[in-house]
């Protein structure tokens, strides 16, 4: 069995899309719809790598991806954010909310924006797990 | 008290010892002299408060003593005395003005009575005297207040930013302040006591003034226009109130605040408001369509996969998600076309309850593959009226969908969820249309930010245009639309709508 990727994604055709590339690939795609799902599904199957989405309803990616990075048994899972968000709004976010009075917390691995070429998805998987 | 200073004048010396030894033990003090002349030097010399003087007297005689001591001071007293008998000479004394006077030979009780008199009037005109000064000294306060009042009061006037007009009974200007100056463009001398209220005032503003005649009442504030000196429109806020004194009319006084730098910023307002919504709106844009290219992209990726491998499920999901994200790609665009697009309602006679009717058995499959059931209550008194039917339809759409999906999105599986759409007349010409659902309901967040664009709590599924395209096709039709929710409890959303009435429709 592959290792295991979860898809962090409120659009079912993003989850389908990404899902076909994981399995595609060789790896064992897991599936969230929303950032409190998938801060669940992170604790329950420690998958070894998230491919997380920013705007979403219930917990945003923002949010999911700060618990992620300041949680200690989380943190050195690696994050693939996937967006139609681009990289500078995400980042000034989390920016923002760091000077609000949280933690600091490291840019994600890779910062993929929609849309994405499903070769380019595959070679960042496959760049970070091997 | 004070001791009265006694002058006593009479030609016999023993009466003069006698009578100042009895007056000193009583406690005045006492000033002599021998004649009327030496009376008076003495007087002069002196001032003594009561003068005690023989009537008979070699030279100057007691009556001329009296004449003239008025004359110097009307208000010392000057008792007579006057020989047994002389009436008449006592009541001539009465008449220059002596205080009283008294027989010879004097008896002391006689004497004493007489000085009681007198100081009892002395006192008095003392008394009097204090009080006069007192009042004199208040009115001269009072007057110097009045003075620093009014002063206080004109520059306030002068200096305030407000033009203030006030005129006369007889509605005749007598304040023009320079705010009035720079509203109405004429200087103050071209205005007070030469015109009339109807030469400056447009005729709506002077009507509230003459009908506010009956009573002193201020008009709140309105807007209107005034025309300046040149011509000109000016917009202004003006309230007014005609002032009165016991039911009599004082004046008027009318205040103007000049709205033209207002109305500039308030379009200059307008215009980087709009300025920023198109930034947004592209924002959001690039959002919605950065989605749907992905989704182009998965599904082209999943018809190759399948066209590869012969896999016919994976080319067959590949293809509906094309087909999905064309239909979203539609759907977009025709919302921002109709959110971009300025448009006057095209009034035609409908049946609003047919209208709600026909969404419902539109939406009513999707709602029953979800489970939600999906209700109408239509009032039958409405019948037909002059809207526009296309924006109603297009709007209901919209928020009965939005309940459908908000009962989609509700975690509690316990409830039977349901969509009910109520029609109502309200009044003559208003209808009320309400969807109700008891989906998820709203936080007060997501209600702030309802009718912002591109805000969607659906994910990818919104375009989050829906519902300003909703306010949108309401608002050109004058309607107004409010939305009432509780988290977990569902939300209302209440349309009312001006309609015509049909006999007028028709009849146009």
């Amino acid at each position: 069995m592959g290792k295991k990727v979860l898809i962090v994604d409120d659009d079912p055709d993003v989850r389908l899309f990404n899902v076909t590339v994981v399995e595609e690939n060789g790896y064992t795609p897991i599936e969230a719809a929303n950032g409190e799902e998938g801060l669940e599904k992170v604790k329950k199957e420690k998958p070894d790598l998230v491919l997380l989405d920013v705007l979403m309803p219930k917990q945003s990616g923002i949010r999911l991806y700060r618990e992620l990075k300041t949680s200690k048994a989380l943190k050195d899972i690696p994050v693939v954010i996937l967006s139609g968000i681009a990289k500078r709004t995400f980042l000034r976010s989390q920016k923002a909310l760091t000077e609000f009075g949280g933690e600091e917390v490291p840019e994600p691995e890779v910062y993929l924006e929609k849309p994405v070429e499903p070769e380019e998805l595959a070679q960042t998987i496959k760049g970070i797990l091997g | 008290m004070a001791q009265e200073k006694i002058l006593l004048i009479d030609d016999e010396e023993v009466n003069v010892r006698v009578l100042s030894m009895s007056l000193r033990a009583d406690g005045y003090e006492v000033v002599t002299a021998y004649s009327g002349e030496e009376g008076l030097e003495v007087f002069d010399r002196e001032s003594p408060d009561i003068v005690l003087t023989d009537i008979k007297m070699p030279g100057m005689d007691g009556l001329e003593v009296l004449r003239r001591i008025k004359q110097r001071r009307p208000e010392a007293e000057v008792i007579i005395i006057t020989g047994h008998g002389d009436i008449e000479s006592a009541i001539e004394a009465l008449q220059y003005g002596a205080s009283d006077f008294i027989n010879k030979p004097i008896r002391d009780e006689a004497l004493a009575i007489s000085l009681k008199r007198a100081r009892e009037k002395l006192d008095i005109r003392r008394q009097l005297k204090a009080y006069t000064e007192d009042l004199e000294n208040m009115v001269r306060i009072a007057t110097e207040e009045v003075h620093r009042k009014s002063n206080f009061q004109a520059k306030l006037i002068r200096s305030s930013n407000d033009g203030i007009v006030a005129t006369d009974d007889e509605w005749k200007i007598v304040i023009f302040n320079p705010g009035a100056e720079k509203i109405f463009g004429y200087k103050k001398h071209e205005v007070v006591r030469k015109f009339d209220i109807h030469d400056l005032l447009p005729s709506d503003v002077v009507r509230i003034f003459e009908d506010g005649n009956g009573e002193q009442k201020e008009s709140g504030w309105m807007e209107t226009t005034v025309t300046a000196k040149g011509g000109e429109e000016i917009p202004v806020r003006f309230s007014g109130a005609v002032l009165k004194e016991k039911g009599k009319m004082m004046g008027s006084v009318a205040f103007f605040q000049d709205l033209r730098e207002i109305k500039r910023l308030q379009r200059e307002l307008i215009h980087s408001e709009r300025l920023a919504a198109v930034g947004q709106t592209v924002a959001g844009m690039a959002h919605c369509i950065k989605n749907i290219l992905h989704g182009f992209k998965g599904g082209s990726y999943l018809v190759d996969i399948g066209l590869d491998k012969n896999d016919m499920d994976k080319l067959k999901t590949g293809w509906k998600m094309v087909q999905r994200n064309i239909e979203r790609t539609s759907e977009l665009v025709l919302d921002l076309l109709s959110y971009s697009k300025e448009r006057e309602p095209e009034f035609q006679i409908c049946s609003p309850n047919e209208i709600a009717a026909d969404v419902c058995d539109l939406l009513r499959e999707t709602a029953t593959e979800n489970k939600v059931e999906l209700d109408t209550e239509l009032d039958p008194s409405i019948g037909m009226v002059s809207m526009d039917g296309k924006s109603v339809h297009r709007a209901l759409m919209n928020l009965v969908s939005n309940g459908i999906d908000a009962c989609i999105m509700d975690e509690d599986l316990t409830k039977r969820h349901r969509v009910t759409v109520t029609t109502a007349r309200e009044g003559d010409d208003v209808v009320r249309f309400q969807v109700t659902d008891n989906g998820c309901g709203m936080t007060d967040e997501v209600k702030s930010k309802l009718f912002t664009s591109f805000f969607s709590t659906k994910g990818a599924k919104g375009t989050g245009l829906g519902l300003l395209v909703t306010r949108k096709l309401i608002e050109e039709h004058k309607g107004t639309i409010e939305v009432d929710s509780e988290p977990g409890q569902g939300t209302t959303f209440t349309i009312r709508l001006p309609v015509g009435k049909t006999e007028e429709a028709q009849n146009g």
